[in-house]
């Protein structure tokens, strides 16, 4: 086990003949402490994927170095970097069994076949496999398949890491959620380190103690799921992260503190009036709410969740959503609404500015 | 749909094709006399005289020792070179890597024939005429591409987080290639294999041209319709039975996999 460090990664992968490169990783800092429970959240081709890749090694980042503790690895071929990966898509090798195909790590690392079987046994026992382990693992249905594909992630226990790509996409959904408590519960047991790559926030936040949202290519913000939701430190991070994702609305700044529509907001963390740039104010929905005095809106649309109503409103042409509780009462006559103070943010061309980034 | 009489149609165009094989059976199983006398769909003289000629007298069974020598090695060669190509082309991207797989193909648009002549003086010139070994290297002209792109189908269906997670698991490239991706693509090389014995097999132009005692195929053999004892009809005919042999018998251990084939596209 091991702590992994990122010293100014980037990669680039070759580009097509006549145009510049395209860099899917930029800039990459970052430490991944011994025994976290990351994720690693974003978009679809946001570099997720060849960020785990330069840490299994299977990639070499075209600048930058990679350490484990202290030793560099930046160019260490993968079969000695000591990582288990588990990929989107199950991969198993069909000529074997299904113990063949839990045993095949272990084995390779030279363990002896009792303690082999003993690993195996243990985790195709938590995998809910030990009916198929003397069947063709190429015979088995694609989670079936996914199962072996996490189980020889999962089986040593002299990894450095285990990064899992979006592991659990072929799985069904009631299993996806069982599958995600086991992994969990394996990372509290082994306390080894595990980096999960999804797309799917929920999934994120309840796997991860610490989430990594990556936006084209960048590290934008490394938090827990709290800090996510509270402080977006960019604009991404407050679309992609929460349901309905964060307002942000175009202001103006009088003495610090934002005007919208020539209407002066409250917010605890005014900024110096020095500011170039597009400027906006942000607050989620959570964080909106009807009042007798304020912002003036028309309602253009409400939702009903079940627990929770989505309203929709407008000011001038301004979408706001906000998020109100299923028993209250929607105003008809002239509603009016307020941002609250203490989660009311501005944002500079995209980048969270003002007081309280580091509560 | 079912209807009573379904089996009708396939069931003629079946006997239709076999016509024409039942014919070269028949006649195998006849004195040349009788074959010349007038047409019998049964033979009035049932004789097995042709088989015994051909499994003693050396100028006949030397013939298929020496297709089955160089198809052989053809096929070995065909498969071990077109291995690493075809993973080349399946797993990486280089400079012109489409072109030159196109271009691969193209070799097979050329007629045996255009490198006949070439092809002869080359092997002459090095002391190579009539060995095993020159039909062979002739046939992998026509034998690498057509083996490359079959593999490369195949190849091209596992995906390459195979490759990845036995780098993972501590696998070296290879061992992995060895040892897993190999039995893998087995199906893949089956059906690669089964295409250059079909081709070497058949193929006679090249083969007679490159050999005179020593390597002489089978087919070239065949061609002699004629010896010092007149006509040998009947012998031609057992000839040709059991030259179907060894393609029956090769077609049955991959008949599973040539419909994999098709469906990749690449057969």
């Amino acid at each position: 086990m091991a702590e992994i460090r990122f010293k100014n990664v980037q990669h680039a992968y070759p580009p097509p003949k006549g145009q510049k490169p395209v860099y899917a990783l930029k800039e990459v800092n970052q430490i991944w402490e011994d025994g976290g429970a990351y994720a690693l959240l974003g978009p679809s081709g946001c570099g997720k994927t060849t960020l785990l890749n330069t840490i299994s090694g299977l990639l070499t980042p075209s600048e930058g170095e990679i350490y484990f503790d202290d030793q560099e690895v930046t160019h260490l071929p993968t079969s000695d970097r000591r990582i288990a990966q588990v990929f989107q898509f199950p991969v198993v090798y069909d000529t074997m069994t299904v113990f063949d195909n839990l045993a095949f790590p272990l084995r390779n690392r030279g363990m002896d076949e009792t303690a082999v079987k003993q690993r195996v046994a243990q985790i195709a026992e938590m995998l809910d496999l030990t009916a198929n382990l003397n069947k063709r693992a190429s015979g088995l249905t694609a989670d079936g398949k996914q199962k072996i594909s996490l189980g020889r992630g999962l089986v040593r226990s002299d990894v450095n890491a285990i990064l899992f790509d979006e592991p659990l996409t072929v799985i069904d959904p009631h299993l996806k959620w069982q599958l995600r408590s086991k992994l969990k519960e394996l990372h509290q047991q082994t306390g080894v380190t595990m980096i999960y790559v999804t797309h799917d926030q929920v999934e994120a936040l309840t796997f991860a103690d610490k989430v990594v949202v990556m936006y084209d290519g960048a590290v934008v913000q490394v938090g827990t799921p709290v800090e996510l939701f509270n402080r977006p430190k960019h604009k991404f991070v407050g679309y992609f992260i929460g349901s309905p994702g964060m307002n942000f609305l175009p202001c103006k700044l009088d003495r610090g503190q934002p005007v919208f529509h020539n209407n002066l907001l409250n917010t605890s963390y005014p900024v110096g009036n020095d500011l170039s740039g597009r400027t906006e104010v942000g607050v989620r929905p959570e964080f909106v709410e009807f009042t007798d005095d304020g912002i003036p809106v028309v309602i253009d649309k409400i939702e009903d969740l079940g627990r929770y109503q989505v309203v929709t409103v407008k000011h001038e042409s301004e979408v706001i959503k906000m998020v109100v509780d299923e028993d209250q009462q929607i105003p008809t006559d002239n509603p009016k609404i307020q941002f609250n103070p203490d989660m009311t943010r501005i944002y500079c061309d995209d980048w969270l500015v003002g007081g309280g980034q580091n509560e | 749909m079912t209807h009573p009489r379904k089996w009708l149609i396939p069931t003629l165009y079946i006997l239709f094709l076999m016509l024409p094989i039942y014919g070269l059976l028949a006649m195998s199983f006849k004195t040349t006399g009788e074959i010349l006398g007038g047409f019998s769909f049964f033979p009035q003289q049932f004789t097995l005289a042709n088989y015994k000629v051909i499994f003693t007298d050396p100028t006949w069974y030397n013939g298929y020792i020496n297709s089955i020598i160089y198809v052989v090695i053809n096929t070995v060669i065909s498969v071990s070179v077109a291995l690493p190509a075809a993973y080349a082309f399946s797993r990486y991207r280089f400079l012109g890597d489409k072109h030159l797989f196109f271009w691969l193909l193209t070799n097979r648009m050329a007629p045996p024939a255009v490198f006949a002549l070439p092809f002869f003086q080359l092997y002459s010139a090095i002391g190579l005429f009539d060995t095993h070994i020159a039909v062979a290297l002739a046939h992998c002209l026509f034998n690498i591409p057509l083996t490359v792109w079959i593999l490369e189908g195949f190849m091209s269906g596992i995906p390459k987080e195979l490759d990845e997670t036995a780098y993972l698991d501590g696998y070296s490239f290879p061992r992995f290639f060895i040892r897993i991706f190999i039995p893998t693509i087995a199906a893949g090389i089956g059906v690669a294999m089964f295409f250059c014995f079909m081709y070497s097999w058949v193929e006679l132009l090249l083969a007679k041209t490159l050999t005179s005692v020593d390597a002489k195929p089978i087919a070239a053999t065949m061609t002699r319709t004629a010896s010092s004892s007149g006509y040998e009809l009947g012998l031609l005919a057992a000839a040709g039975s059991l030259t179907i042999l060894p393609g029956a018998v090769v077609i049955y251990f991959v008949r599973n996999y040539i419909a994999k084939g098709f469906a990749l596209g690449r057969v």
